[in-house]
């Protein structure tokens, strides 16, 4: 019987050597690695601004503050914004579950019961299941983020 | 204007026609067919004998024909094919000579077929004058090809109906065998043509006979330096190799179509087929065709001697190996197949020896004495109510004696008497291969040798069956009361007697030799052509490449020729002699048992066809079931093997998929890793 | 200034010690943490390369990263909540059905 206190735990340690051989690989290459000294930043020069121009794809040439040179990123930038909106809509989605009959989800709203473009869900109550999976849908999508 | 030419289409049309009708309609017809097929063929023989007179320059100047009708691959604009593929029409007196054969016996073996088959009441006729049309149609388009794959259609055709014909009586048991064996033994041979063609075409990239451009000139400028480069041979081997092996390739269709030893066991068996047919098959249409390519690609062969030298030892060798067997033959048509195999050694003798026009000469008088006996042997069949055993007959002279006497005069043409057809003709067969032998050629005196000693045997055994036959008393009730024969079997066979008795006196060279004559007619008639294709220009060939030069013996030419003609004619006498010493009595008996254990040998025809089955059923079958233990054990066993290897290791390999995505994390890190290492240690990262 | 080298290791510790997580822990959760350090170790890496090269484009892609990790979580999550409703528990070994 062993009177040691004993990590609760049901870990198996065994791959965790991987992660350990990736690391002293990777620490003996970049240790090996010859880097110039960094340039660094100008002393007076707005980072932030620099990175809120860069979002937004603002030139130099059109302010009259110094700023960093970087890549537009604009595109990034409302390619981001679907992505969230996205995976926002996928988590609500996920989220949604059916229990004794009903759907239970985060959006929930009052609609008719007897709402004939239901899906197939039997309409018991309050829970119609035709705008509760609607996060695909779009009008109900948009609607659903915005609240 | 319209001349000749323009109908020689139709000379092969015409029977191709006869066959449709008498295959469609024949049995609406009286005498099934019959009709059609003599109408068709009187009139290609018409047609024939104004092309003839149109190449010999009777209705005008001497002319010849060459043309294509139809290309029915390549020659068109974009197409990737390099060759054009043609029909086309050759005429030149070769040709046209052989049209005029063909056409005749065809025509009178159609009118033969009256009595041979009408008059007997036999089924089918529908269908074996379909046979007869369609095989005339087919040699005819044979002979008047001017290129050699059209040519192999034709002869291929030629077989397939001769296949037919063979099997006309598909109800008993042996025509069936002998015509599939007739078809495969040919088929053989046929196998090495085929491979003959389509070297000749990535040879020289054409098939034409005749012309600047066709493959024998082709093959001439090569070896002579010039033009070289239009030749592509294969496997590295020089012109002169490499056309000695395409010369090989299609002279294994000849053999095999010829009977020539090793593949003439077919055309004994082949006598299973009706007695016309035989006539047919071995005097002018399927047999006479592989002599008749050799002679017509002549310009090819003789630019090889090695090819010339296999084709006159091959020739002499058959002429008298058959003539052996033909010796001891009980039935009256197998004494005519061993001789006809015999006799067209002697065709190939002479064209291997250089005798071009000795061939060709040889050709059309055994055409018409070998057409003549069949027709006799199928009167006397007839008479004998199909009986063909000659020990059955006897004393048939008295009885039917239009059927004996051109009989008689066909015997004296094959056993080459004087001063018959076949005399001057098998002369001169063994006179060219004499003096080209003596001009230094030694192989050719082999071959020349066999060649004279076949004159004896051949003397033998016409004479043994004429006496048998004919002679005598009769030996059974049969014979005392042959049944008679009408006007249509008595008609062939005075016609082809006629010309049996005369045919040699085209070509009288000893007499020409001796008088000073101008009576070659022959010589003359083959020397005008288009360029290439005259028997000048062999002989140059054949001269200056196989170095066939003249030799004599005592006498000079003259005295070569005349000594040559007593030697042939002293033996084919004495072998007549020996026949009538020993068969012309009033009760004949068997002298085989004289020869002791050759006889066996004889009767068994050297155990060809034993060997022959042996090979298919012991070495080839053996070879097969060893090749089938490798296709199912190697080539079979090694697929499976590779199957089963990577069902087995894909069954162990998918564990890795264990659905777990810490392992697949894990082997990611590890794959990570692994790539990590290799791309540092290549690169250098770690130094 | 601080030579590239150490921000690397640093990072590469971070990264480890997330992959670490993700081979040794089964609770999907942790995952999620694991998967976040790291994100966070490349973060590490575009700041520190956005210094030495003078150039701010390395600090932006990493709000971007932030960004998209933030998304990255709310379907992890998601996911997760299917993953208990389906198997009562948030264990990633027993969902293992996807499989030979």
């Amino acid at each position: 019987m062993t009177t040691k206190p004993q990590l609760n735990d049901d870990s198996n340690f065994l791959p965790g050597l991987a992660a350990l051989g990736l690391f002293v690989v990777m620490a003996v290459v970049f240790l090996q690695a010859e880097f110039g000294a960094p340039e660094g930043f100008p002393a007076d020069v707005s980072i932030v601004a620099s990175i809120g121009y860069a979002m937004f794809d603002i030139s130099a040439d059109q302010l009259q503050q110094q700023i960093v040179s970087a890549e537009g990123f604009l595109a990034a930038f409302l390619i981001m914004a679907i992505a969230l909106d996205v995976a926002i809509d996928a988590a609500v989605y996920l989220a949604k579950r059916e229990e004794a009959g009903e759907v239970v989800t985060a959006l929930v709203e009052d609609v008719r019961s007897d709402d004939p473009t239901s899906g197939g869900e039997p309409s018991s109550g309050r829970g119609p299941a035709a705008r509760a999976d609607g996060g695909y849908d779009s009008s109900d999508a948009s609607s659903g983020g915005d609240r | 204007m319209v001349g000749a030419f323009d109908f020689v289409p139709a000379i092969v049309l015409l029977p191709f026609f006869s066959f449709l009708v008498a295959l469609f309609l024949g049995k609406y017809m009286p005498k099934g067919g019959a009709l059609a097929g003599i109408t068709a063929t009187a009139g290609s023989l018409l047609l024939s004998i104004w092309t003839v007179l149109t190449v010999a320059g009777f209705t005008g100047t001497a002319t010849t024909y060459q043309q294509t009708l139809y290309t029915w691959a390549g020659g068109m604009e974009g197409t990737p094919l390099p060759y054009e593929l043609t029909f086309g029409l050759l005429i030149d007196p070769l040709s046209s000579m052989m049209l005029l054969i063909v056409t005749l016996v065809a025509f009178l073996v159609h009118v033969f077929s009256l009595g041979y088959m009408n008059d007997e009441g036999e089924t089918g006729l529908p269908r074996y004058y379909a046979g007869l049309g369609l095989f005339s149609a087919s040699m005819l388009g044979f002979v008047v090809a001017d290129n050699l794959l059209m040519a192999f259609m034709f002869f291929e055709l030629v077989g397939l109906c001769s296949y037919l014909l063979i099997g006309f009586w598909f109800r008993e048991e042996a025509p069936p065998s002998a015509a599939k064996k007739a078809f495969l033994v040919t088929r053989f041979g046929d196998y090495f043509f085929l491979i003959g063609v389509v070297a000749v075409f990535a040879t020289f990239g054409t098939a034409a006979f005749a012309g600047d451009g066709s493959f024998p000139a082709l093959a001439e400028a090569a070896l002579a330096g010039e033009g070289g480069g239009d030749v592509n041979t294969l496997f590295g081997l020089d012109p002169q190799a490499w056309f000695t092996v395409v010369g090989l390739l299609v002279l294994g269709g000849v053999v095999g179509k010829s009977a020539q030893f090793p593949l003439h066991t077919w055309l004994p068996d082949a006598m299973e087929g009706p007695t016309p047919v035989s006539a047919l098959i071995h005097a002018a249409t399927m047999v006479a065709a592989g002599v008749y390519l050799v002679a017509r690609m002549y310009g090819f062969y003789a630019l090889t001697p090695t090819t010339l030298a296999i084709i006159a030892f091959v020739g002499g060798f058959t002429a008298l190996f058959a003539a052996t067997m033909g010796v001891v033959k009980r039935e009256i048509k197998q004494v005519l197949a061993y001789s006809t195999i015999s006799q067209y050694g002697y065709m190939m003798l002479a064209l291997g020896s250089g005798g071009y026009i000795a061939a060709t000469f040889h050709l059309m008088t055994h055409a018409f004495f070998k057409a003549l006996l069949f027709l006799g042997a199928g009167s006397v069949i007839i008479a004998m109510h199909h009986n063909e055993n000659m020990w059955d007959m006897g004393g048939l002279k008295d009885r039917m004696p239009t059927t004996y006497y051109t009989f008689l005069a066909g015997s004296l043409a094959l056993a080459g008497i004087f001063p018959f057809s076949g005399f001057w003709s098998k002369d001169e067969v063994l006179y060219e291969a004499l003096v080209h032998g003596l001009g230094g050629s030694p192989l050719l005196l082999a071959a020349w040798a066999m060649g004279l000693l076949a004159v004896f045997f051949t003397g033998f055994y016409t004479f043994r069956m004429v006496f048998l036959t004919f002679h005598g008393k009769p030996r059974t009730d049969t014979a005392r009361n042959p049944h008679g024969v009408r006007w249509n079997v008595k008609g062939p066979l005075a016609v082809l007697a006629v010309l049996a008795v005369v045919a040699g006196f085209i070509n009288m060279v000893p007499v020409a030799k001796l008088t000073g004559l101008e009576i070659e007619f022959l010589h003359d008639w083959l020397a005008h052509g288009p360029s290439g294709l005259t028997s000048e220009h062999y002989s140059e060939l054949t001269h200056d490449y196989a170095n066939y030069s003249v030799g004599t013996l005592v006498g000079g030419e003259l005295g070569t020729a005349l000594i040559s003609g007593a030697v042939s004619l002293g033996l084919a006498l004495a072998g007549a002699g020996l026949a009538y010493s020993l068969y012309n009595v009033p009760e004949p008996v068997e002298h085989t048992d004289r020869l002791g254990s050759a006889k066996d040998v004889l009767f068994n025809n050297y155990y060809q066809d034993e060997y022959q089955v042996w090979l298919a059923n012991d070495v080839a079958r053996g070879i097969s079931r060893g090749a089938d233990k490798f296709d199912q054990g190697v080539v079979d066993g090694v697929v499976n093997g590779i199957s089963s290897v990577s069902l087995l290791s894909g069954s162990r390999v998918r564990r890795i998929q264990t659905g777990v995505v810490s392992n697949y994390a894990a082997l990611l890190t590890l794959g990570l890793v692994a790539l990590l290492v290799i791309l540092g240690l290549q690169g250098g990262w770690f130094v | 200034m601080v030579p590239p080298q150490y921000y690397l290791l640093l990072a590469a510790a971070i990264f480890c010690i997330g992959l670490f997580g993700i081979l040794t822990r089964r609770n999907a959760l942790l995952f999620l943490m694991s998967v976040e350090l790291m994100l966070n170790a490349a973060n590490i890496n575009l700041v520190a390369f956005s210094v030495y090269w003078g150039n701010v484009t390395g600090q932006t892609l990493s709000l971007f990263t932030m960004a998209l990790a933030a998304a990255e979580v709310a379907i992890g999550i998601g996911i997760i909540l299917t993953l208990y409703r389906n198997f009562g528990d948030v264990d990633v070994t027993d969902a293992a059905s996807m499989r030979w």
